[in-house]
């Protein structure tokens, strides 16, 4: 049989000879046999699709036209389906050349349009029966497609039919024992040596969780979370160190396994246990028991390529639009593949060959309007270049067009008749609209020669306006090179992941988009959590709708109640307090649902949609993997039975730890010198000069009475504004005569400086700024002491000084401020 | 003044120096008597030395044991108000703690609070203000400008003589029932309602008056459920980050932060980007915002596509997640409901927390004493006065006196 199958195939490659006709008429008879089993063709066939010409009978129907134009005109070359499925050859006949309309009756029985995926014809294909690309899922994806265009003209949502998956109990799992021995022993002591830094409650800037508490149940309470059991390789404090670099002791990798080791020591003692008795449980299922919720309802009349990124592995992306030829893209550079459909990209590209992205320049410029369509997350909110999302372009200087990203901005760039090659002017988003975040969202970019470019961002328009005149495509390269997350000179990169992106050849309507939006992206499931036994109604569902978020969580959302029994009558049941339950145990952390407390009834009960819960949704972790991850819901109360959760007290912080000792003192601050100065000297602080000073030197002056933070640059504005405290004290005739009211200021400062004048000067001075009798600060006598010495270095008026009256001011101000400026006023 | 400097400027510095090595090198060594605590309870009370008049008055009580009398004289002097209260408590008006920010309603407010022994509480939910009696001869109290306590700080007006009381809501037009303390100022609303998705508001209530940052309370095992839709559950493409980190503020902070759904700052953006001629907007019971069709104010909707399936904000009832879990620390009061509508009750569910009456405890004490709590005599300390703090109508005055007390010196 195997020999038959090859036969069929290579008769493409090989010269036919006469001698090689006669063999073939022969063995091609045994082709038609409808009992020739058909076996995998071993090497995939080559890519090239040359085209058969058609030349029977005219269709019969408009639906054998449309089949003819959706189906068999990609199916039937030789390269493809033709190859053998043609009139006496292989049965089923549906790619045969001869009439068009028994091609169709041929193919009818294959194909399936409520869901194009089921359809045989798809299924056999992406089982592996001569795929023509690389990848089976891609052909299947691309036969789907095909059949989904002949089928509708307009693509719909479908009806889901909910099927019952095979009840089964959760399984069981390893649970933490009460008593935190066996953690204190095993992980503990690494917690305790390497993050009690930060992570405790006494630490000089605390970080919740304190897992390294001095206090072992307060360690071990917030521990749990972070610990799996069943995998310690996917505990949190492995992935903070392992795979997030945080706070490693030495290298991240031996730590990580030291922290493995001590997890897999504690799970080793801990012995498996069923699911706890006391919970109120569904049935338990993984998510591809569920019913898969597939993709209709996007528009996409107009696409001419599209990636879904469903291969999951190799360095091929293909376009699954199924219009030809494909624009597969090639992966290189950091690039890889994500989970839940996607491409994350740091600095590398998806590119595809120029002669296939031609397929671009022909279908865009023959309509002269183009949108393109993506599902996008932006690592970051700083790149910029525009950083290259999408681009169909040649060069950093030179594009037909580019979706970019610039902060929080989406850049589209355009080249037109009316914009220069490189595309610019661009149109960017507002800066303080800030559209684009860091996470999933749905982007579309329109232009036309009515509206120009407009920008779409989940589902919505932008509102940015198109400020250059609209333009033609006739200047448009066709030798540029498709690319995604970089510039085909690889020298611009974007950060970030692909879930899906299409072109479509005509723009799409504000109304599209939000369908399109709506639809949202990956692959989706209902899962039926069974709960019939404890509501006692027959076949009765809590139905979550799940699908893998990205590489790390599923996401769970609209829980409905549901009955696949139409017939019954729903009783009034009470429901509360729903959790999610994966592997065994309730889930640590998403538990969106556990405030649910609602009544299904039956008036609440909509025949065919069932009863909705909650519009929300959360994201789970994923633990093992989505085809080995079993879920269950839980319940407080259900039906007739409840098990109300009582949360345990927290354990009381732990005991705080002692400071180093502080210094009982300090400074005090620039408004304290200020009123302190304001107040000894009795110069008020509004005064205008005073003020002027303080405004300017108030910034240097101490801002904190820490000692340890005292700078000579504090000091030296600590001497400015004494100096202007005393100058305006001196200066200002009535404060200057009621505080030194012995004083003669008319005498030259030779003579003015008399014992007598000298007390007159020092004793007001030291007695308001230094309070009197006070133990703990500088005695009076010494200070004067000192402050007299001062007045008779500078009343030294040997050689050419002048010590006119003049000078006696400036004698009593620098006295004034050698005392004021001291720590007797900055120290408190 | 250039030529004083020229003169003296070789002896300025040294004698400086000599005086402040002389200060220091007295002070660990003599033992303070009631004299030297007066001294140093009136430096740490007003921030300014005493006169001779008041330090003998003041030395004397001590002596009988009276040291709470000592305190109250000297928190009798103005700048007991003008300087040490207003630098305590300007940095909690804006994000940047920062202690130069001029003088505003927020500051003014606790002020006069101090002064007139108000319960501390109502700083979190009082129909409260405090402007400049009529005799100041300074603009009037504006919804659009601060002008009326910069002139008070131009003038270097004395706090405590000045201030008088009177409420927001006949001075703004807030309804009485939306009034919440400091949080409804305007310089509150400039600094942390003005942008953004008003959760600004909360953390800096918890920063400056529960004494920590939400770092502190992550708790991940919070339901999740008020979540707002603009809360990414994927940063970056990656959902552990969400799981980990996100949800730990979040769960606990948007179901509380939800009190603040109808408040906003109205500024013009392009002609005042700063908001200096912003002002505090409230949706009133009946008005509806455009944008939401409800009372909510746009931004608790923004990026509402985020995450869809997120919480949809669509009235201003609170939430304390905080009640159950690892935060049932910080000492909820139990005979309130932990849920509410509005900023008022939940400034009262915040300020009638045990970590609150603590919080402002310990910030007296590091006001006071110049350091933080250091051990268990501190901590004990701490523990007492707050005990008579909560006992005695949440006087903040009696905590300065006490901390004061604790602090003089031996």
């Amino acid at each position: 049989m195997v020999y038959i199958t090859s036969l069929c195939t290579s008769k493409r490659h090989q010269p036919i000879t006469s001698f090689w006709i006669l063999v073939i008429i022969l063995l091609l008879s045994a082709c038609g046999g409808s009992s020739v089993e058909v076996t995998k063709t071993p090497a995939p066939a080559p890519q090239d699709n040359t085209p058969v010409t058609y030349s029977g009978p005219v269709a019969a129907t408009p639906d054998v036209t449309q089949f003819k134009l959706e189906l068999w005109d990609n199916i039937s070359s030789p390269q493809r389906c033709g190859a053998c499925h043609v009139q006496d050859n292989q049965s089923p006949e549906f790619a045969r050349n001869d009439d068009i309309n028994l091609a169709y009756n041929a193919a009818s029985q294959l194909v399936n349009f409520s869901t194009p995926e089921d359809s045989t014809l798809v299924t056999k294909v992406a089982a592996g029966h001569n795929c023509w690309l690389s990848s089976d899922a891609a052909c299947g994806e691309i036969l789907a497609t095909w059949i989904g265009n002949w089928g509708a003209t307009e693509n719909t949502a479908n009806d889901i039919q909910l099927e019952a998956p095979i009840a089964k109990d959760p399984g069981a799992n390893k649970n933490f024992p009460d008593n935190s021995l066996l953690f204190e022993d095993n992980v503990y002591p690494l917690l305790q040596t390497y993050c009690a830094n930060c992570h405790t409650g006494s630490a000089t800037i605390p970080i919740s969780p304190y897992f390294a508490s001095s206090d072992i149940d307060e360690s071990y309470a917030v521990s749990k979370a972070r610990i799996s059991l069943d995998t310690p390789e996917n505990s949190r404090f492995v992935e903070r160190i392992r795979d997030e670099f945080h706070n490693c002791w030495s290298d991240c990798a031996s730590n990580a396994n030291d922290l493995i080791n001590g997890i897999q020591d504690m799970a080793d003692a801990i012995e498996l246990t069923e699911l706890d008795e006391q919970l109120i449980n569904s049935k338990a299922l993984t998510l591809f028991d569920g019913t898969l919720a597939s993709g209709g309802g996007r528009f996409e009349n107009n696409v001419i390529a599209k990636w879904e990124f469903k291969t999951g592995s190799g360095t091929t992306a293909f376009d699954t639009s199924g219009v030809e030829p494909a624009i597969d893209l090639t992966l290189n550079g950091d690039a890889s593949w994500i989970g839940g459909w996607g491409i994350q990209l740091s600095n590398g590209k998806a590119q595809g060959s120029t002669t296939n992205s031609k397929k671009l320049h022909n279908l865009i410029t023959a309509t002269g309007e183009f949108s393109i369509e993506a599902w996008v997350v932006p690592a970051n909110v700083s790149q910029e270049g525009p950083a290259r999302i999408i681009s169909y372009s040649g060069g950093a200087n030179t594009r037909n067009f580019t979706l970019g990203q610039t902060l929080y901005n989406y850049d589209f760039l355009l080249r037109t008749d009316k914009t220069n090659v490189n595309g610019q002017p661009a149109l960017s988003t507002a800066d303080a609209a800030e559209v684009l975040q860091a996470s999933l969202q749905h982007v579309v970019v329109n232009y036309d020669s009515v509206n120009g470019r407009q920008i779409f961002v989940n589902g919505r328009f932008t509102g940015d306006t198109d400020p250059t005149e609209v333009g033609n495509f006739a200047d448009w390269n066709d030798t540029y090179a498709f690319v995604l997350g970089n510039e085909v000179s690889g020298d611009i990169p974007w950060a970030g992941s692909i879930r899906m992106v299409a072109i479509h050849n005509r723009t799409l309507s504000a109304e599209q988009v939000a369908q399109n939006f709506d639809v949202g992206i990956g692959q989706k499931f209902f899962l039926l959590f069974e709960v019939s036994e404890i509501t006692e109604t027959p076949q009765s569902y809590i139905v979550i709708e799940v699908s893998q978020f990205d590489s790390y969580s599923y996401l769970f959302s609209e829980p409905f109640f549901y009955t696949l029994d139409d017939s019954i009558s729903i009783p009034d049941i009470p429901l509360q307090g729903m959790r999610i339950g994966i592997n065994g145990r309730e889930a640590n952390v998403g538990q969106v649902f556990q405030n649910i407390n609602t009544l299904l009834t039956q008036s609440d009960y909509v025949p065919a949609k069932g009863q909705l819960l909650s519009s929300l949704g959360t994201i789970i972790p994923i633990e093992k993997g989505a085809t080995s991850d079993e879920f269950f819901l839980t319940f407080e109360v259900l039906a007739e039975q409840t098990n109300v959760m009582v949360e345990a007290d927290p354990p009381a912080p732990a005991a705080t730890i002692d400071l180093a000792a502080q210094a009982e003192i300090g400074i005090r601050n620039f408004a304290e010198i200020n009123a302190s100065m304001s107040a000894v000297t009795r110069v008020p602080m509004d005064n205008s000069s005073v003020k002027a000073s303080f405004e300017q030197l108030k910034q240097q002056l101490p801002s904190f009475t820490n000692m340890d933070s005292f700078l000579a640059s504090n000091q030296m504005a600590v001497t400015q504004l004494a100096i202007k405290y005393c100058d305006q004290l001196v200066e200002t005739t009535n404060l200057r005569d009621s505080y030194f009211s012995d004083f003669n200021f008319n005498q030259s400062a030779e003579t003015a400086f008399t014992a007598q004048g000298r007390n007159a000067v020092l004793l007001p001075l030291t007695s308001n700024i230094l309070n009197s009798d006070l133990s703990d600060q500088p005695n009076n006598t010494d200070v004067i002491n000192e402050l007299d010495n001062l007045v008779t270095r500078l009343t030294d008026c040997s050689g050419d000084k002048v010590c006119d009256a003049t000078y006696t001011k400036t004698v009593v101000k620098a006295v004034c401020a050698a005392a004021l400026g001291s720590a007797v006023i900055t120290l408190q | 003044m250039k030529h004083l400097v020229r003169q003296i400027g070789r002896y300025k510095i040294p004698l400086n120096w000599t005086l402040f090595i002389l200060a220091i090198s007295t002070l660990p060594l003599t033992y303070a008597g009631p004299r030297e605590q007066a001294k140093r309870m009136h430096d740490r009370l007003t921030g300014i030395p005493p006169s001779i008049q008041v330090l003998d008055e003041m030395e004397n009580l001590i002596a009988e044991g009276k040291v709470s009398e000592a305190a109250d004289i000297a928190m009798q002097n103005p700048a007991f108000y003008s300087v040490t209260l207003k630098n305590w408590i300007t940095p909690w008006t804006n994000e940047e703690a920062d202690v130069f920010a001029p003088l505003n309603d927020y500051t003014a407010t606790i002020i006069g609070m101090v002064r007139d022994d108000i319960d501390f509480r109502q700083i979190l939910s009082g129909d409260i203000l405090y402007v400049a009696n009529s005799n100041a001869g300074i603009p009037p109290y504006s919804m659009t400008s601060n002008a009326h306590y910069q002139a008070l700080e131009e003038q270097s007006a004395d706090l405590q003589d000045i201030l008088q009381r009177t409420t927001q809501s006949e001075e703004t037009g807030l309804p009485a029932q939306a009034t919440a303390g400091v949080m409804t100022t305007r310089a509150a609303a400039k600094s942390f309602f003005k942008d953004g998705t008003n959760r600004a508001m909360f953390r800096f209530t918890l920063i400056n008056h529960l004494c920590t940052d939400l770092e502190g309370l992550k708790d991940t095992s919070r339901s999740p459920d008020r979540i707002r839709q603009d809360v990414s559950r994927s940063p970056g493409g990656d959902s552990r980050i969400f799981n980990n980190s996100c949800v730990g503020c979040h769960a606990g902070m948007d179901p509380l932060a939800q009190a603040f759904a109808y408040y906003n700052y109205e500024y013009n953006v392009e002609s005042d980007p700063q908001g200096e001629q912003g002002a505090l907007q409230y949706n009133n019971q009946g008005q509806v915002d455009p944008d939401t069709g409800s009372q909510v104010q746009a931004k608790y909707h923004i990026n509402g596509n985020n995450f869809p399936y997120g919480f949809f904000t669509n009235n201003d009832d609170w939430s304390n997640y905080w009640r159950q879990g690892l935060n049932k620390n910080l000492g909820w009061d139990t005979a309130l409901p932990g849920n509410g509508s509005g900023a008022k009750s939940m400034g009262q569910e915040l300020a009638n927390s045990q970590q609150f009456a603590n919080c402002q405890v310990t910030k007296v004490f590091r006001n006071v004493c110049l350091r933080s709590p250091q051990d268990a005599a501190d901590r004990s300390k701490i523990t007492t006065i707050t005990n008579t703090f909560t006992n005695t109508g949440y006087n903040i005055k009696q905590v300065f006196a006490d901390a004061a007390d604790y602090c003089k010196g031996e």
